[in-house]
């Protein structure tokens, strides 16, 4: 099968924290569509390499072009509204606002980016029936479980039907049933809408719900998985 | 393991009342999807060696149009060696026949390539598991589906880790294997 | 005695292992408790005199016994600010501290030595300030009176004293929630009521009331050509009740405001603001108490001077006009002094409020929040709330400085009432500081911690 140009790619990254080296010339490509695993051991530089390539930090050296658009070129303001129109990012836990309604957390990117309240409440209800979470929707994310939490917050970053979506260690902090239901719920999902995932994880159960795996050794990619 | 129960599993299969070979092969392999189907031959020698022990009886045949078909039914001492065996203990870690770890011990003693043969084997069970991931994420699986490619899964999963280890301790083994 | 020696080291050894926000804690803890024990000691050496005096500083002010109460009670009302600012100063790094010492009680502690614990490690930074603020004190204390009284001495020593024992009688009763239960509270479920600090706030001012309404009664002599005792006293119950009115009105307001407008926020940082508000309206209500007291006084005072600065200048009296003024100044001073304590505690609180959400900052920065609606939203936390609460203050200092003028048959001095507005906008800058923080915390690298 010939491939299109990737959707997303990043060459030689290059990023240090301080006097640990986290990337040493990373690359990778991530295509429209897919569902890609990141695997490693932990300070393989997995989150860093999440991070640059979904423009939260700025790498030291290397390249991250995103739709034929450079993102190191970009300023602050651009990369920001970026993740907020076209990327959606899942993190382990504590991405929602503690002091908001689960329905609000939810509706808060169509909020920022002009939507009416009451028709982001609208839409973000339904996102949140497709993830499983109903008759949450008034309570705090305090009050949900690990899982629905995560349900939640799967729902948040979908909501704007992003094209890429960043999931680092989204169930990290779930037991194997909740992570079942949390992977199935973003796999249908990212299937049906076309979106493409790059998903960190150190669980192979985890990456088995990818199409493709990249393995980070020490910073950089060591063995690529077979391609589906 | 699967020779040694397959003789239980068709006593189970029996248990829901008389069947013949065919259908219980058709229901076997319909209830365990994950697992190796059942040969044809591999029933009807196991119904037999079930009969000859006296835990199966011959109930008649049926034709329902077809070919004539032996039925088979389980007797009281069939259902009781069932019971028997359905609340026994599985022996943990029954044997440890572990190819991959021989494989990695000979490439070192052959001096062949442990790490590249590790890397690949990791490929190899990553792809098996994508494939049962594949399978028990899709709509519509059922419970029974979902829960024996868990079954796999967690298995491949724990090769797959004790492999992570491995390849990052080679240069420990290496040493080690040749030093004796 | 070994078990406090071992408490002692423990509380030691947690201060000594702590971050930055702890220390930041300690240093902010003893400094407010060094101001404590000045203004306290410098209260309490005037309250020791009796009779006349000749005092060579404030153009005579200290020499009557009927001034100097006037000056002690100044004196002991700047205490108010500074509680203010300890409550804030205790809330520095609070939710950490809370865990650690779950930490201590799931390890086996009993309540009562995690109670201890927390206790000394307060007391010991408010010994640390006393203990500076009281050196300094007696030096300045033998340098303008030769031979201090016994009772003078015996005062000092008591103050000395009691501000390091109240802090951590203070320290030890904020920690119910967490002696209550080892597992402290890792998740928040429900409404918090964070009631126990605004008591402490509260009782605290009864306290500082009650002493001043003492040293009014035993300073001042009661005689026929002082008609004004009652007045005072008048003025300090009106301040009083109009300044416990605003801060009530503040908590009651951050809810309704936050109730309401998270119904109808338009805009993500509004809602934001207003969710918060809605979810913990008494730490708002805590933050802004000491800014309407000082508003309340420093309207009314200003209404005050400009009357009575009129009189002093027009009429003629047996002491100079500059004996008059000199007081008024002096007076204005506290007052300014109290608010940039109250400015500081503001932005105290606002820099706390935003360490201790600086993963879910970063979260939503990284998730393409923009900077300017987590900005917005955090001025609106102390915009909103505030607005009522300081209008109602405003009103309240008016109201004093109007009917002191009405009183003396003099013009109503309109331009006290730029003052709340004047206050208004020092809290919004105050609270701006906190903003270039607000940038550091939504950095990548606090994604990872808790």
């Amino acid at each position: 099968m010939s491939r299109p140009v990737p959707l997303l790619t990043a060459g030689g990254l290059v990023k240090a924290h301080g006097r640990t080296q986290a990337l040493r010339g990373a690359s990778v490509e991530l295509h429209a569509g897919e569902i890609l695993a990141v695997t490693g051991a932990s300070g393989s530089g997995k989150s860093t390499l999440l991070n640059c390539l979904s423009g939260i930090v700025r790498p030291d050296a290397g390249s991250v072009t995103y739709d034929g658009r450079r993102l190191e070129d970009l300023p602050e303001k651009r990369l920001s509204e970026l993740r907020r129109t076209e990327f959606g990012v899942v993190f382990q836990f504590g991405q929602l606002i503690p002091e908001l309604t689960v329905l609000d957390n939810v509706a808060l990117p169509l909020l920022l980016a002009g939507t009416d309240r009451a028709a982001a409440r609208v839409r973000a209800g339904e996102w949140l029936e497709r993830f499983g979470v109903r008759g949450q929707e008034d309570l705090r994310p305090g009050e949900l479980s690990g899982g629905q939490a995560q349900r939640a917050a799967l729902a948040r970053a979908l909501v704007t039907r992003p094209r890429v979506v960043f999931a680092d260690e989204p169930t990290g902090a779930l037991d194997s049933l909740a992570s079942e239901q949390v992977m199935t719920a973003l796999v249908h999902t990212a299937r049906e809408s076309g979106t493409a995932v790059l998903l960190i994880t150190h669980d192979a159960q985890v990456a088995a719900y990818a199409d493709r795996e990249v393995q980070l050794r020490d910073g950089a990619v060591a063995a690529l998985g077979v391609t589906a | 393991m699967i020779g040694m129960s397959t003789r239980h599993i068709l006593l189970g299969l029996l248990a829901t009342g008389p069947s013949h070979g065919y259908d219980l092969k058709r229901r076997h392999d319909e209830r365990f999807p994950q697992a190796r189907p059942l040969a044809y031959g591999q029933v009807y020698t196991t119904l037999q060696r079930l009969v000859r022990d006296g835990l199966a009886q011959v109930d008649g045949t049926d034709s329902d149009g077809g070919p004539e078909r032996t039925m088979y039914r389980a007797t009281d001492e069939g259902t009781h060696e069932l019971a028997r065996w359905a609340g026994e203990i599985a022996p943990p870690a029954p044997f440890v026949a572990n190819e991959i770890f021989a494989k990695v011990v000979v490439a070192i003693l052959a001096g062949g390539d442990p790490a590249g043969y590790l890397s690949a084997q990791r490929a190899a069970h990553m792809e098996r598991m994508r494939e049962l991931t594949a399978v028990k994420a899709a709509q519509g699986a059922d419970l029974a589906t979902v829960l024996s490619a868990d079954y796999a899964l967690n298995h491949l999963d724990a090769d797959l880790r004790w492999m992570n280890t491995t390849a990052a301790r080679l240069t420990t083994l290496t040493a080690e294997v040749d030093a004796a | 005695m070994t078990s406090l020696r071992a408490d002692l080291r423990l509380a030691w050894e947690l201060t000594r292992g702590s971050d930055r926000g702890e220390w930041w804690r300690v240093t902010l803890t003893a400094t407010g408790a060094a101001l404590a024990t000045g203004f306290a000691l410098a209260a309490v050496a005037l309250a020791s005199l009796r009779g006349r005096y000749d005092v060579p500083v404030a153009a005579g002010l200290l020499d009557e016994p009927g001034t100097r109460s006037g000056v002690i009670v100044g004196l002991l009302l700047l205490l108010v600010p500074v509680l203010g600012f300890l409550g804030q100063c205790a809330r520095i790094g609070a939710v950490h501290r809370d865990r650690r010492l779950a930490g201590l009680r799931l390890a086996g502690a009993t309540p009562w030595q995690v109670r201890r614990i927390a206790a000394l490690e307060t007391g010991l930074a408010c010994l640390l300030g006393s203990a500076v603020a009281t050196v300094f004190s007696v030096l300045l204390l033998l340098r303008q009176w030769d031979r201090p009284t016994v009772l003078a001495w015996v005062g000092v020593a008591l103050v000395a004293v009691a501000v390091p024992a109240l802090g951590a009688v203070a320290g030890a009763l904020a920690l119910r929630r967490v002696v209550a239960s080892p597992l402290g509270w890792v998740r928040r479920v429900g409404q918090r009521h964070g009631r126990g600090p605004g008591l402490l706030f509260l009782a605290g001012i009864l306290l500082v009331a009650v002493m001043a309404l003492l040293a009014v009664a035993t300073t001042s002599t009661p005689a026929a050509n002082r008609p004004n005792g009652g007045a005072q006293l008048q003025t300090m119950g009106v301040i009083l009740a109009v300044g416990a009115g605003a801060v009530w009105l503040s908590g009651a307001t951050a809810k309704a405001t936050g109730r309401i407008l998270a119904v109808r926020a338009r805009s993500a940082a509004t809602l934001i603001a207003a969710e918060r508000l809605r979810d913990d309206p008494w730490s708002v209500a805590r933050t802004h108490a000491a800014v309407l007291l000082v508003t309340v006084v420093g309207t009314g005072f200003l209404g005050i001077r400009q009357v009575m600065g009129e009189v002093v200048r027009t009429r003629r009296f047996s002491a100079p006009p500059s004996y008059y003024l000199t007081g008024l100044d002096l007076t204005g001073a506290a007052i300014g002094i109290a608010f940039a304590i109250t400015l500081s505690g503001l932005a105290v609180g606002t820099a706390e409020s935003l360490a201790t959400r600086r993963r879910s900052l970063a979260a939503q920065a990284a998730a393409g929040v923009p900077q300017r609606v987590l900005d917005r939203s955090l001025l609106l936390e102390t915009a909103l709330p505030l607005a009522p609460a300081v209008l109602l203050a405003g009103l309240g200092g008016t109201a004093i400085g109007t009917w002191y003028a009405l009183a003396g048959n003099r013009p109503v001095p309109w331009e006290i009432t730029l003052v709340p507005v004047a206050v208004y906008a020092a809290c919004l800058l105050a609270a701006a500081t906190a903003l270039p923080l607000l940038r550091r915390s939504v950095r990548p690298g606090e994604l990872r911690y808790a």
